[in-house]
């Protein structure tokens, strides 16, 4: 009985485990982050955002790199629980919206392929003017603290690792800085 | 001059009075506001508003922004009629290009929708590989050492049909059209020989079904199908991401026929396709795990034998890190020797297990060890395709088949690899893997090995979609024997193939 009950439990704590999402970032990251911050209020007005922390996820669409850092243009995208934790392009969307976000810190070059799922935190900025396919587009702009890569390359993040015709699995990473 | 006449003189003059005063109300209401433009475009008769699309603002007639035809009436060098006309036919053209547009947009929807374009279909090469090998082993007169062949020809084609229909797929093998034996049932007669069946070509179709989105990934969805078996690193592996040409012996090895003492003969000792249905999730993010129920007869079963007698896996992985794990296998069920594809088996209990594990490096990327450990009994009376085989019966000269007992084999390797990813020799891997296989862990002089060298050029290599590489492989294979006293020609050019060394060269083009 002793064993079933230890089952039992063990059970139990790997469902509720199940559950959650894995911690992607530490608290003192997620301290600061306004949790009820409304994304369209920042797309709609992006200046007037300034001054807000925010966590964000997207689909790379270009990152350049640079001297202050890596600049990653990317596409918003809704951060969903099920079927995997992570920005998803699961149904139809009409209020994503491109953004810009600058990361002071190093990125593995491997990480920054066109269509990898990534969620951000960082700081709001006034808007800034970014080369989009070789043409100035003024958007809407983060000072990146720390950014988590999923390297999908344009899949979702639930098609792994059953991808390709067999067993892949999905490569991601987090990236932090100490000074946004 | 007619009274009509003079009529329709008199309304011409009122309704260019009008125009012109009209013109000059906004002339004058723009000098006073010049920030606020016109929104509404002015349309013909003929041409009907489009609901679509927002109006687009007509240019207001500002001194900053006075079109010539304005500057032209203004300075009385064309008249008012003019003025008409040129706008007219400029609001005209404005009209067209914007129902131009609108048909594109209709047709930018439509194309949109194409299921080639929603992730419902996609279609992929995974595996086009050209191969040559190189084996001192005896041939058939006429026959030669070297060989070209295509080693794989293989299309994909998936998509995800909605959220519950994740995903559904098939695998075409366009070069594995020929037949094979199916194992016969009787000794001699009739049935003797084992009929051909052809199911190659189909080798991989299922179907993922997920019932509740919010269960995922906990319990991500449940597949039914054929598929690479969830056995392990390699046979999971697909055939277009493998990193050495030859499949390790755990899949299949030896050649000829069996004998009694279980060792002899072509062994597969663990099947890469099969007839299943399983479930899959994964716990806490760290923790993947499948069950699941399968025929236990190989993909071939598709043609032949499908209701073979089953058998239940499970596995559990423990992800270490992103890429990183260790996981066991458990394999557990009947094996059949009879009407089936599958060599070796036997008749009887029939269990597997494996322990695996894949140690991808952050700290030096580009290295990648991985290793797996096999063990596992067979039935009684294990026989190789084509040859009869009924039952349990350890009577070779009455039932046919080896008439081994059932035995327990055992095997391992450990492959590691290294991409250079910088420098003069990058997109270049080498590989090394070891290997050992004990077709009877009961009995001496029946071990085989094998040592791998190899090394790989990625032409283009961003897995899982994309991998065009150049595979250069030696293989140092060695054979004890067949059992105690039954030793194998190692004569270059005359024995055993597996107690010969091998040379493979293999092209390959994968991409979806």
């Amino acid at each position: 009985m002793p064993r079933i009950g230890s089952a039992f439990v063990i059970a139990l704590g790997l469902a509720f485990t199940g559950c959650s999402h894995p911690a992607l970032f530490s608290k003192d990251v997620l301290r600061s982050v306004d949790e009820n911050f409304d994304l369209t209020a920042w797309r709609s007005a992006p200046n007037a955002s300034a001054g807000h922390t925010i966590k964000v996820g997207g689909k790379l669409v270009q990152a350049d790199l640079m001297e202050r850092g890596t600049l990653i243009v990317g596409m918003q995208l809704p951060i969903v629980e099920h079927p995997a934790y992570g920005p998803t392009e699961m149904g139809k969307r009409s209020d994503s919206f491109e953004f810009a976000l600058l990361y002071s810190g190093k990125i593995d070059p491997g990480a920054l392929s066109p269509g990898n799922r990534f969620i951000a935190v960082g700081l709001i900025q006034r808007t800034k003017v970014v080369e989009v396919d070789g043409a100035p587009k003024t958007e809407p702009y983060l000072l990146a603290r720390c950014i988590h890569i999923w390297r999908t390359e344009g899949r979702e993040i639930a098609d792994f690792p059953n991808v390709g015709g067999g067993y892949y699995p999905l490569e991601e990473d987090t990236y932090c800085t100490k000074e946004p | 001059m007619s009274v009509t006449t003079s009529i329709v003189l008199l309304c011409g003059l009122i309704l260019v009075i009008d125009e012109t005063a009209w013109i000059r109300t906004a002339w004058t209401a723009d000098l006073r506001t010049p920030s606020a433009p016109e929104t509404q475009p002015l349309l013909l008769p003929q041409e009907p508003k489009p609901p679509s699309r927002p109006p687009l603002p007509v240019r207001p007639v500002t001194p900053d922004s006075t079109t010539v035809e304005d500057l032209l009436l203004e300075k009385g060098s064309i008249t008012m009629d003019d003025w008409i006309r040129i706008k007219a036919e400029e609001e005209y053209r404005l009209a067209d290009r914007e129902k131009r547009i609108d048909v594109l947009e209709r047709w930018k929807n439509k194309t949109e929708q194409l299921p080639i374009l929603t992730d419902k279909i996609n279609i992929g090469l995974n595996a086009l590989q050209f191969l040559y090998t190189h084996n001192d082993a005896h041939v058939a007169e006429g026959k030669s050492q070297d060989n070209f062949s295509i080693r794989r020809s293989e299309f994909i084609m998936w998509g995800k049909v909605s959220e519950h229909l994740p995903r559904w797929h098939v695998l075409f093998e366009f070069q594995s059209i020929s037949l094979s034996r199916e194992t016969p049932a009787v000794v001699s007669g009739a049935g003797a020989t084992g009929q051909p069946a052809s199911a190659t070509f189909f080798r991989e179709s299922y179907i993922d079904y997920r019932p509740v989105l919010a269960w995922a990934p906990n319990l991500n969805f449940i597949r039914m199908g054929i598929f690479r078996m969830p056995f392990g690193i390699f046979t999971e592996t697909s055939g277009g991401l493998r990193d050495v040409i030859s499949s390790p012996y755990l899949t299949s090895v030896g050649s000829g026929n069996g004998n009694s003492t279980g060792a002899a003969g072509t062994i597969d000792f663990l099947q890469e396709r099969d007839l299943f249905i399983d479930v899959r999730g994964r716990i806490a993010n760290r923790v993947e795990y499948v069950a699941g129920i399968m025929n236990n007869n190989n993909f071939q079963a598709n043609a032949t034998g499908a209701n073979a007698p089953k058998s239940v896996y499970s596995r559990l992985r423990f992800l270490v890190t992103d890429v990183s794990w260790v996981s066991a296998t458990v394999i557990a069920g009947e094996s059949n020797n009879a009407n089936t594809n599958i060599n070796g088996r036997g008749k009887g209990a029939f269990d597997r297990i494996g322990l695996d594990f894949r140690y991808t490096s952050k700290l030096i990327p580009g290295f990648m060890v991985q290793g797996e450990w096999w063990q596992g009994h067979d039935g009684a009376n294990q026989t190789t395709v084509g040859r009869g085989a009924n039952g349990a019966c350890l009577n070779t000269s009455i039932c046919g088949g080896s008439g081994a007992p059932g035995v327990q084999r055992r095997t391992w390797y450990v492959l590691a690899k290294y991409l250079i990813t910088d420098g003069y020799f990058r997109n270049w891997e080498p590989v090394v893997m070891y290997e050992q296989f004990d077709p009877n862990t009961a009995i001496s002089n029946d071990l085989y090995t094998r040592t791998i060298v190899g090394l790989t050029y990625y032409f283009e290599n961003m897995p899982p979609k994309i991998q065009s590489k150049l595979q250069i492989n030696y293989e140092f294979r060695h054979h004890q024997g067949n059992g105690p006293g039954n030793a194998v020609d190692s004569t270059p050019g005359v024995g055993d193939p597996f107690a010969q060394n091998t040379f493979l060269v293999q092209w390959q083009i994968r991409y979806m």
